[in-house]
């Protein structure tokens, strides 16, 4: 077979946009492991702000587990009226612009919010919180993962299930060793991508959040706030993103390229 | 010819000695420079854009490279720096006071000594923020007297939950009532601000006196339209509308 021929000005189009993708973060790269790399990573403000973002999105991710999937089993499993028009009111952080989100979280769980005299009553307060940091992590990041849990229980062959069932399995048996192992790329691929969405969170945070060292400012914080004044401890944090980014975004391919193997 | 095309020509083909203008200042001057610049268009016909952020983020840009042709900055810290090199002259045009404000509603924080309290949430803006200076020099200064006990700054700064970039996220932060109490300049208690918060006596004596520089950018693409700017904010209209929104004169 004959393969069709690029003519020179698609290739150097395509060229020249790969090097605009590529450039910027390869010079952030550069920039960011430059001499004083290790020394600038042992500064207490970076150190802080990866402290901050690792235990913070660890809770996210907890949660997020932990709620996320039997309301993703419940809404690709049962029919129930309104529950398209739910799915995507669900779906609907992912497309919200984060700062938006954020104002959203203080209307509602600041203390002068909705649900704010209340919370304050009970001895609650969230605002510029690490838990604040959490719930603007969640309320921007869980919908990843709920998209993905939601798609994985819906791939799995229900008669595989049924099996399960009518070999005497209870229903939770079915789910832990049938459901649970089948739908299980999806969720850790969906679990990936809300992490890296929940450590890249910038709007949400800072609004509800604010941006205190070492409690509430987490790694793009702390980028943010080093660019008012000296460049370092930025460059090296954003050089540690590049890598993360890169690393999910590898982990990912490869989740999905064994997803596509078990599916066939 | 149609009249999409004659206005396209009109936007495009500035009339003689018209120029359009970018001017970089400090937050807390959004109010009073909007008002000044559009003074200052209806009078000489130029366009004149602002950037309004943290002095210490638009000191950044500039010497990042970014295009303006007036920078005036809320203190010297984040202006001198830039004077030969990004800046050709520095006139101070206007100077602030500090003030302690607090949500209406809330009698959290009813005198300066309450900042210290235990259980208070204090905002306050970071140390290379002009206002977040001030603020810590305006708490050393009650330290050093003595009048609010020991460590008085240490533990004031204690309850800080939130260091902002700039002095109108400071003050957004009391009036969402998300913040016991918060430091910003006088002139930021504008008419819509007063309506949700109280100003907390802050004495004299502690007060501190925040002078603010303006001068025209050496890369200017208009120096003559951008020194008509600094002349105008100086001369008796600019002086008036930022003495009604709370600046105070110049010299003192």
């Amino acid at each position: 077979m004959r393969r069709a021929g690029l003519p020179w000005v698609g290739w150097a189009l395509g060229g020249l946009f790969a090097a605009f993708l590529l450039l910027p973060t390869l010079t952030l790269l550069a920039r960011g492991l430059g001499a004083d790399f290790l020394a600038t990573l042992r500064s207490p403000a970076v150190l802080d702000a990866l402290r901050v973002s690792l235990w913070t999105t660890s809770v996210t991710l907890l949660v997020t587990v932990l709620t996320g999937t039997p309301l993703a089993f419940v809404l690709a499993r049962r029919e129930f009226p309104g529950r398209a028009l739910l799915d995507a009111l669900l779906d609907l952080p992912v497309v919200l612009p984060p700062v938006v989100a954020g104002l959203g979280l203080l209307l509602t769980f600041g203390r002068g919010g909705l649900l704010g005299p209340g919370l304050e009553l009970a001895g609650v307060s969230l605002a510029f919180s690490p838990a604040a940091v959490v719930l603007a992590q969640l309320f921007t990041a869980a919908p990843f993962y709920l998209r993905a849990a939601k798609a994985g229980f819906a791939s799995v062959d229900r008669d595989a299930e049924a099996a399960a069932l009518t070999d005497g399995a209870g229903r939770w048996g079915a789910f832990r060793f049938v459901t649970w192992p089948l739908a299980f790329p999806f969720l850790l691929e969906g679990l990936v991508l809300t992490w890296a969405r929940a450590l890249g969170e910038f709007g949400a945070t800072i609004l509800f959040a604010g941006s205190l060292q070492g409690r509430t400012r987490t790694v793009t914080l702390a980028i943010y706030s080093a660019l008012d004044s000296e460049l370092g401890p930025a460059l090296v944090l954003s050089a540690v993103m590049v890598m993360v980014a890169f690393t999910v975004l590898l982990t990912v391919r490869v989740l999905a390229a064994r997803r596509a193997r078990l599916g066939a | 010819m149609n009249r999409l095309t004659l206005l396209a020509l009109l936007l495009l083909s500035p009339t003689a000695g018209a120029a359009s203008l970018t001017v970089f200042a400090a937050s807390s001057l959004t109010d009073a420079f909007t008002e000044i610049g559009r003074a200052f268009d209806a009078r000489t016909g130029h366009r004149t854009t602002f950037q309004f952020a943290g002095s210490q983020v638009l000191r950044a840009q500039l010497e990042g490279g970014a295009r303006a042709d007036v920078f005036a900055s809320a203190n010297d810290a984040q202006f001198t720096p830039l004077l030969g090199r990004g800046v050709v002259s520095r006139e101070v045009f206007a100077r602030n006071r500090l003030t302690v404000i607090a949500p209406a509603g809330s009698g959290k924080v009813r005198t300066l000594r309450d900042l210290a309290g235990s259980g208070v949430r204090l905002v306050v803006a970071a140390p290379n923020v002009p206002v977040g200076e001030y603020t810590r020099r305006m708490l050393a200064a009650v330290d050093r007297s003595g009048t609010y006990g020991k460590d008085f700054a240490a533990r004031a700064l204690k309850n800080v939950v939130s260091e902002e970039g700039n002095v109108r996220q400071v003050a957004l932060k009391v009036s969402l009532g998300e913040a016991d109490a918060a430091v910003v300049y006088a002139s930021d208690v504008t008419p819509t601000l007063k309506k949700s918060v109280r100003v907390v006596p802050l004495p004299t004596r502690f007060n501190q006196t925040a002078a603010y520089p303006l001068g025209v950018v050496q890369s200017s693409a208009n120096p003559e339209a951008a020194r008509a700017f600094v002349a105008f904010v100086k001369g008796r209209e600019g002086q008036a509308i930022l003495r009604r929104w709370g600046f105070l004169s110049p010299s003192p």
